[in-house]
């Protein structure tokens, strides 16, 4: 069914419902495990059932005060979601049980099927992939996490943040890259509005999630950590019209021979050359990634920074030698650094401090703008950057030594330049972004970095992170818009 | 007559099939591909030194003559490629030398005979590959001849179907797509030619998932136009 059918349309209703309980039922939660499918569950605003059938276990679930069924066939109601944590031996009695109850789907957690390479488990996997693909039973893994609902508190970490709604959705073959991008992103200013983690995918395949997630209004750009695919042409025309619509971000994982390796025994599926599989990208319009980091960067500069017109930055650092870093950062990505209009050069000379300093592109600003706390000074150099025609977009340094000294007489002094710098990007029509290195005050500019992504201002670590994620957010603009 | 032809280069390659073969000769691979309306420097088959004669003074010299053999891939590695060629005596000298050589290197190679093609003038040297990938399926592969795909791997995937925007970018994603632009006073290479020819593979193996494996190579690329100068085609 799902995973050879081409966009079959029922499976993304019946996702929606899944993506969205009202119910949710978790099968074969235990003690040894803290619980923690419930635990995780406790967020969740929609009704919640356990099933078990062991008496040890079954007092420590009611004493969270989760009603527990002796079978899921038991439980009063319909089920949209169903987490199931049941033993290998056991999972395709439960999943017959979601066959007859007609749940919305079941995300299989159990592992130690064809990932072990054991004819046994391999069988196991047929069995239940038999089971569900002949009742049309939406099957999500198994060896997964399953749905991160962050607006509805469906949750598959303890960790992970609930209540208000996201506009990022990752789909992850991994379960650890799945709450860690759901962690990580948070950090940086990125809220999910919906994650899976699809372990073997041996009914839902990426294809599907994608399909789902390119439809869901709540999503804005999707990001993907992928290993293998079973359905190769498939899973291209999925990301090629997904990438029609919203920015898609595509983290590999596997690239080298022994990383193909390892991607084996992870989720059983096959690598393809890596070459192959970039060109592959390529044609779906797609960005690529190869850690999570650049993954979050990217998704940052796309969620935040704005659509620029053309690929000409505007560079704005504090001394003479981040002025030169800046500059080799953008270029080396591809993006151009050029010299500013004359009108530009007219106005800044009227004010630019230019001992020590100068103002060409990169602005050497440091000594003008008083490191940043001077803001009438910024806010020149900002409008004139904005009617700058030789500008498309702005990056800025905010210098990490300088600000650690000024906020040790004056704390106050952080709200204030996340102010200017919030109130340009609120005024500006070119995207703009933030750097600020920890340097040697990680809290001080982690603070920083944490209150301007609360404005809305990407906020990156490095010139280097900021470049690259800047120039994969523009080619994928391009791109889009027919360009090259 | 679109259909005419899809119909004749089915035959040719339903006949290969039909005799077990899974290697179309460069002959019928050429003549496969040109049906397909793929441009390449048409080879005959000569089965004697007059039958290669006629051919050469029919199409002109110089030429080019090769062996044609199912069992024999690389025809240069047993001696069996003449190159410039110039005149009826030189052709019939290559004809019996290619033979002899062939014979004694691989006596149990069938040989049915000797393709004659008239000598391209020297291009910039492209090659066009298609192979299977085990995920996407048929992928087409381009480069830049000799050193830049051999040594340097400088060579550009897309997964058929090829749409104009994959060609375009496939070929100026090269490092060395310098070199096709034109450099050091040498003229450049008909882009949209290039481009035109990769669309066209894309088509042809899209429409006979048969094909296994498919190499033109070389690929001589002119201000004006392209050619395949040598092609192979493999069945599944």
């Amino acid at each position: 069914m799902a995973s050879s059918d081409v966009s079959d349309p029922s499976v993304v209703a019946r996702l929606d419902s899944a993506f969205n309980p009202r119910t949710i039922a978790v099968v074969g939660d235990k003690r040894a495990m803290g619980y923690m499918w419930l635990r995780c569950m406790s967020t969740f605003g929609g009704k919640l059932y356990s099933v078990q059938v062991d008496p040890n276990e079954i007092s420590g679930i009611e004493e969270l005060g989760v009603p527990n069924y002796k079978s899921l066939l038991e439980v009063p109601d319909e089920i949209d979601y169903v987490v199931c944590a049941v033993p290998r031996q056991v999972s395709p009695r439960i999943i017959a049980d979601c066959i007859e109850k007609k749940v919305g789907a079941v995300a299989l957690f159990t592992s130690g099927f064809a990932e072990t390479e054991t004819p046994e488990c391999i069988a196991a996997q047929e069995q239940i992939t038999q089971m569900a693909r002949d009742a049309g039973l939406l099957l999500i893994g198994p060896n997964c996490m399953g749905i991160y609902n962050r607006r509805l508190g469906v949750r598959h970490s303890g960790d992970q943040e609930a209540g208000d709604a996201g506009n990022v959705a990752f789909i992850s073959q991994s379960g650890t890259h799945c709450i860690n991008f759901s962690l990580f992103g948070a950090v940086h200013g990125i809220k999910c509005s919906k994650t899976v983690s699809y372990g073997n995918a041996v009914v839902l395949d990426a294809p599907d999630y994608i399909e789902y997630f390119a439809q869901d209004p709540e999503t804005e750009v999707i990001a993907l950590y992928i290993e293998g695919v079973k359905d190769g042409p498939r899973f291209l025309r999925s990301l090629k019209a997904a990438a029609s619509r919203k920015p898609v971000v595509v983290w590999k994982g596997g690239v080298t021979t022994a990383g193909s390796r390892a991607v084996y025994s992870h989720t059983a599926s096959l690598a393809a050359e890596p070459a192959v599989w970039e060109g592959a990208m390529q044609q779906a319009g797609v960005v690529q990634t190869q850690s999570l980091d650049e993954t979050v960067d990217a998704v940052k500069a796309l969620v935040y920074a704005g659509r620029p017109a053309g690929t000409r930055m505007g560079l704005i650092a504090m001394t003479g030698g981040q002025s030169v870093v800046i500059t080799d950062a953008f270029e080396r990505e591809g993006l151009e650094v050029p010299l500013l209009t004359a009108k530009s050069y007219e106005k800044l000379a009227a004010f630019f401090n230019i001992i020590g300093g100068s103002y060409r592109n990169p602005l050497d600003a440091g000594g003008t703008i008083g490191m940043g706390f001077v803001p009438a000074n910024l806010e020149k150099l900002f409008e004139i950057l904005e009617e700058d025609e030789n500008v498309d977009a702005v990056a800025m340094e905010v210098g990490a030594s300088f600000i650690a000294r000024r906020l040790r007489d004056n704390p106050a002094m952080l709200q204030q330049m996340v102010d200017t710098l919030a109130g340009h990007k609120s005024r500006s029509a070119k995207p703009f972004i933030a750097i600020a290195h920890p340097g040697h005050v990680e809290d001080v500019m982690s603070e920083m970095r944490r209150k301007l992504l609360e404005r809305g201002v990407a906020t990156f670590t490095s010139f280097q992170a900021a470049a690259k994620a800047m120039a994969r957010a523009i080619r994928y603009w391009r791109f889009r818009d027919g360009g090259e | 007559m679109a259909s005419a032809t899809r119909r004749s280069t089915s035959n040719l390659i339903a006949q290969a099939k039909s005799t077990g073969r899974t290697i179309l000769t460069e002959v019928e691979s050429k003549r496969v591909l040109q049906e397909a309306g793929i441009p390449v420097v048409a080879a005959e088959l000569a089965g004697t030194p007059e039958e290669a004669i006629r051919v050469a003074r029919k199409n002109g010299f110089p030429v080019a003559l090769k062996i044609v053999s199912p069992e024999i891939p690389h025809k240069s590695d047993v001696g069996g490629v003449k190159l410039g060629l110039a005149s009826e005596a030189e052709v019939a000298a290559a004809f019996q030398e290619i033979i002899t050589a062939v014979k004694q290197r691989q006596p149990n190679a069938n040989i049915e005979g000797v393709s004659v093609q008239k000598m391209a003038p020297d291009g910039i040297e492209v090659i066009i590959g298609m192979s299977m990938d085990r995920q996407f399926g048929p992928v087409l592969m381009f480069g830049l001849g000799g050193i830049f795909v051999e040594v340097l791997k400088d060579v550009a995937f897309r997964i058929v179907p090829l749409e104009p925007r994959d060609a375009r970018e496939m070929i100026r994603e090269l490092k060395a797509f310098a070199v096709l632009e034109g450099v050091r006073g040498q003229p450049g290479a008909d882009l949209g030619a290039l481009e035109e020819m990769l669309l066209t593979v894309s088509s042809f193996v899209e429409e006979h998932p048969e094909i296994e494996e498919l190499d033109l190579n070389p690929v001589f690329a002119y201000q004006n136009g392209a050619v395949a100068v040598d092609a192979r085609i493999i069945l599944s």
